[in-house]
């Protein structure tokens, strides 16, 4: 595809997003839909910083921790110093930024199983500190988050008081879908220019990448803080989106299930977490008919899929394209 | 000649092992110096020592007077040491192409925001990369191979694509790490064609080398490894009679002297 | 404080074993066991089953938890990990399918056990009391026990015939195989022997704390945090990993219990320095 091409499909998908499925919804009246898209917009977020992670060469088994304190920090900002909402969002991302670079420098010099085990545990600390710590107000959590305020720059206003909308799952979906959009195009941008090249150096041989001169540490700091950044300002969507903040909104599970967006998705690709993400969500969700079996049916489907396709869903279509 | 590192003292243990002891000498620029020993001698572990992959317990190596011991390895790349590896440490999911361009790193002069946002040095940069990374290939005889994937370039070119990652990074000193192993007698002559012209591009080559024959053909000059202690330097003629050496290989394993 | 410390031991026996079965399985596969903290939590319900429900004898339940286990354990390794660690060709293909079999066994337990905490009678009645220390004879027991298991386990691995094949695999599966060691087969006990011994302080663990179906996670991240300590793959790693998290976790619950439980995070962030000094762990061999 040409640039040209590649700019033109994204913008009919964006239009697809923002003006079909809409339309679409108010159709059909299934309204609840706007909740499943939104949090499929948001989660695709946060499983892309898992996905630059595995783009270093380290699997990352802690992006929940990072949602949950990006969360916390603009639900803690909003409800208790009163904060607009749009100023904590990004305010969540920088301090997951930089707590990761806190934590990242010893961990990060850890690979593979180390790793994944050092973040995984790190996922259940963030949920057990967030039980403990008087601020986030133990196992209550944070309730009645109010929705997000207006922006007004200059007298313009750029956002609308979601309070007073008819339609505030409608307000969310575009958000949502519009961070999404940016999120991707970033990451887009970074993985296809020489940072990216970078990141896959490290992934194949960091020896082999610091002798011609990349200072590896840096670059895995790097990778590691962008991640978190994106899952911080994923965390704190949701936060305004449920109106609430527990310990429980994001664990162990979600960590790994953020894995397995990726994986599904295929890692080769920058919009593999956004496709793995999409089809695990309406996966799970076609199965909450199933009622008390969803988790059994959910589980053996993946166990299944490893077994018959060990190295992903899209290594079919990698291998194709390798020999052509 | 200048000398252009100097290696003084140096000194390597693991545990209660000494694998380099009190190892001094000095490399001149733009000649070709071979460290030579029996399996076990040390000769790793030196070329670890001098790119900073490891640091010395005692000792030091400077580079045109600057101590580049216990410096990241990143940082001793920039000054313009560099090393290559053996033939499998590669960038094998990439295209040979590809494998030259991201060794172009250390030339970039646009930062990383640059290249995230395509300002003009970084497209520069990436305009300069491409013209001398096709320039390399060539030199080095990987025309025909530009966009194979690095893994299944055969035997013979995964060497030269080695050379390719170190020269593209622009050294001063070349660190070549046993560049003939493995090859028969033809890709041996036509290794030593590529470490010559190496040299005449004006980089210093330092090696690391098993293959008797060809260190003393391309060799200026020959420093000998044993039990981690330097036991002999010179040109390869006073190594051949060096009785010193002869009994050090003779004494370690049957292999040829290439006498 | 000399509480605290027969608290942690008592703690630690338990741990070592629960990191011990995880180390096993990871030294003999490279797998990283997901699964390992459901496997306890499935070996806590058959216990409860033969013992509290169908009252027969504890010890007997406890073999049954361990027998069950070891089965699961020998299946899971023949007909999942087996085949898909021949086919893969990325190391995170075992981690996501140990993660689903996580998933799976959880959904399993929660449909046949449900989700109430359960418990069963007291084995033994009473509590020792002296000037130092205050301790329940059950818990002794279980202590007990525990430290029992962990230097048979200990013995068997460095005399027995099996035990020496899986040191060997363990060290190089390769040179194991020139040696004539049978590599499916040895991986296949190995790994039902590592989940028998989780089977097993789940249902030692039953009778004193009691089992439900949400603890399987928070079990598997203790016994990560063990190894990490320890270092992965070594017994003795294990084994001083399991004591040191049983030890910190008694000292942490008396000094910071005013500052909230925030013992977990205080345990994290020392894990953090300490790998930044020594990544392998405390006995861990270099890997990467």
């Amino acid at each position: 595809m040409t640039t040209q091409q590649k700019i033109a499909s994204a913008l009919a998908f964006l239009a697809v997003l923002l003006v079909g499925v809409p339309l679409l919804i108010s159709a059909t009246g299934r309204s609840d839909l706007y909740y499943t898209l939104t949090s499929v917009a948001l989660l695709s977020i946060i499983s892309a910083g898992v996905w630059l992670t595995f783009y270093i060469g380290r699997i990352n088994i802690g992006q929940g921790a990072f949602a949950l304190m990006g969360g916390y920090v603009s639900a803690i900002l909003v409800t208790q110093y009163g904060a607009s909402f749009w100023l904590t969002l990004p305010i969540a991302g920088l301090l997951c930024a930089a707590a990761s670079v806190l934590i990242g420098l010893p961990i990060l010099r850890l690979r593979g199983v180390y790793f994944a085990m050092v973040t995984l545990t790190l996922s259940e600390v963030a949920r057990l500190t967030a039980l403990a710590v008087p601020i986030t107000n133990g196992a209550k959590g944070i309730v009645n988050i109010p929705l997000p305020s207006g922006l007004t720059i200059f007298g313009i206003t750029l956002i609308p008081d979601f309070a007073t909308l008819a339609n505030p799952r409608l307000a969310f979906y575009v958000t949502s879908v519009l961070l999404m959009a940016l999120c991707y195009l970033a990451l887009y941008r970074l993985v296809n220019s020489r940072i990216g090249r970078i990141c896959q150096s490290l992934q194949q041989n960091e020896e082999l990448a610091s002798s011609i001169g990349v200072n590896i540490s840096y670059i895995r700091i790097l990778a590691f803080a962008i991640s978190s950044f994106l899952g911080g300002i994923g965390g704190a969507m949701f936060a305004a989106i449920t109106q609430s903040m527990y310990p429980s909104s994001f664990g162990v599970a979600d960590s790994i299930n953020f894995m397995l967006n990726c994986f599904l998705g295929g890692l080769g690709y920058v919009l593999g977490p956004m496709l793995g993400t999409f089809v695990l969500y309406f996966g799970w969700d076609l199965l909450f008919q199933t009622g008390v079996f969803q988790l059994l049916i959910y589980s053996s489907i993946l166990i299944i899929l490893m077994l018959v396709l060990p190295n992903g869903l899209l290594s079919i279509r990698l291998a194709r394209q390798k020999q052509s | 000649m200048p000398d252009i590192l100097e290696i003084s003292g140096l000194t390597k243990r693991f545990g209660g092992l000494v694998a380099n002891n009190d190892i001094s000498f000095t490399v001149k620029e733009r000649e070709i110096l071979s460290v030579i020993g029996p399996n076990g001698a040390g000769k790793s572990t030196l070329f670890k020592l001098i790119a900073s992959f490891i640091s010395p317990t005692a000792g030091e190596v400077r580079f045109r007077g600057q101590r580049i011991s216990g410096l990241a390895p990143h940082k001793v790349a920039r000054m313009g040491v560099v090393r290559t590896f053996q033939e499998t440490t590669i960038f094998k999911t990439m295209t040979v192409r590809d494998n030259v361009i991201i060794a172009h790193h250390l030339r970039s002069r646009a930062n990383l925001a640059g290249f995230f946002f395509g300002t003009r040095a970084a497209q520069q940069d990436e305009a300069e990369f491409a013209r001398s990374t096709d320039e390399i290939i060539d030199f080095l005889g990987l025309g025909g191979y530009r966009h194979e994937l690095a893994s299944n370039l055969p035997h013979g070119h995964l060497r030269a694509l080695g050379i390719a990652i170190g020269l593209a990074t622009n050294p001063q000193v070349l660190l070549l790490d046993e560049p003939f192993a493995g090859m028969n007698h033809e890709e041996t002559r036509r290794a030593i064609e590529i470490v010559r012209g190496v040299r005449e591009r004006g980089v210093t080559v330092l090696l690391v080398e098993h293959d008797m024959p060809a260190v003393m053909n391309i060799s200026d000059r020959i420093v000998v490894l044993n039990f981690g202690q330097k036991i002999a330097e010179g040109t390869p003629q006073e190594i051949q009679e060096n009785p010193t050496v002869i009994e050090a290989y003779l004494g370690a394993e049957d292999e040829a002297l290439g006498i | 404080m000399e509480q605290v410390i027969a608290n942690g031991l008592y703690l630690g026996a338990q741990y070592a074993l629960i990191a011990l079965g995880l180390t096993l399985i990871f030294a003999l596969m490279n797998v990283l066991n997901f699964a390992h903290g459901q496997m306890y939590v499935l070996g806590g319900f058959v216990t409860y089953t033969v013992y509290g429900q169908l009252g027969l004898p504890f010890p007997v339940a406890v073999l049954c938890s361990g027998v069950t286990l070891a089965a699961v354990g020998a299946i899971i390794e023949k007909f999942l990990f087996g085949p898909v660690i021949k086919r893969s060709a990325r190391e995170e293909s075992t981690m996501l399918l140990a993660a689903a079999i996580a998933f799976f066994l959880d959904a399993i337990i929660l449909l046949l056990f449900g989700e109430k905490q359960r418990g069963v009678p007291k084995i033994i009645n009473g509590v020792f009391v002296s000037d130092i220390i205050i301790m329940p004879y059950d818990r002794i027991a279980v202590g007990v026990v525990a430290a029992a298991m962990i230097a048979a386990f200990v013995l068997y691995m460095q005399y027995s015939r099996p035990g020496r094949a899986m040191r060997a695999l363990a060290q190089d599966r390769v040179a194991a195989q020139l040696m004539g060691v049978n590599v499916d087969r040895y991986s296949m006990i190995g790994f039902a022997l590592g989940a028998m011994l989780a089977g097993l302080v789940g249902g030692l663990l039953v009778s004193i704390t009691g089992v439900n179906s949400g603890i399987g996670g928070p079990i598997s991240i203790k016994a990560f945090l063990m190894v990490m300590i320890g270092g992965a793959g070594v017994v003795g790693g294990a084994i001083a990993g399991g004591f040191i998290l049983g030890m910190m976790e008694s000292v942490g619950l008396t000094l910071l219990r005013n500052f909230g439980d925030v013992t977990y995070l205080v345990i994290f962030v020392l894990l953090m320095i300490f790998l930044s000094i020594r990544p392998n762990g405390l006995m861990g061999k270099p890997w990467g």
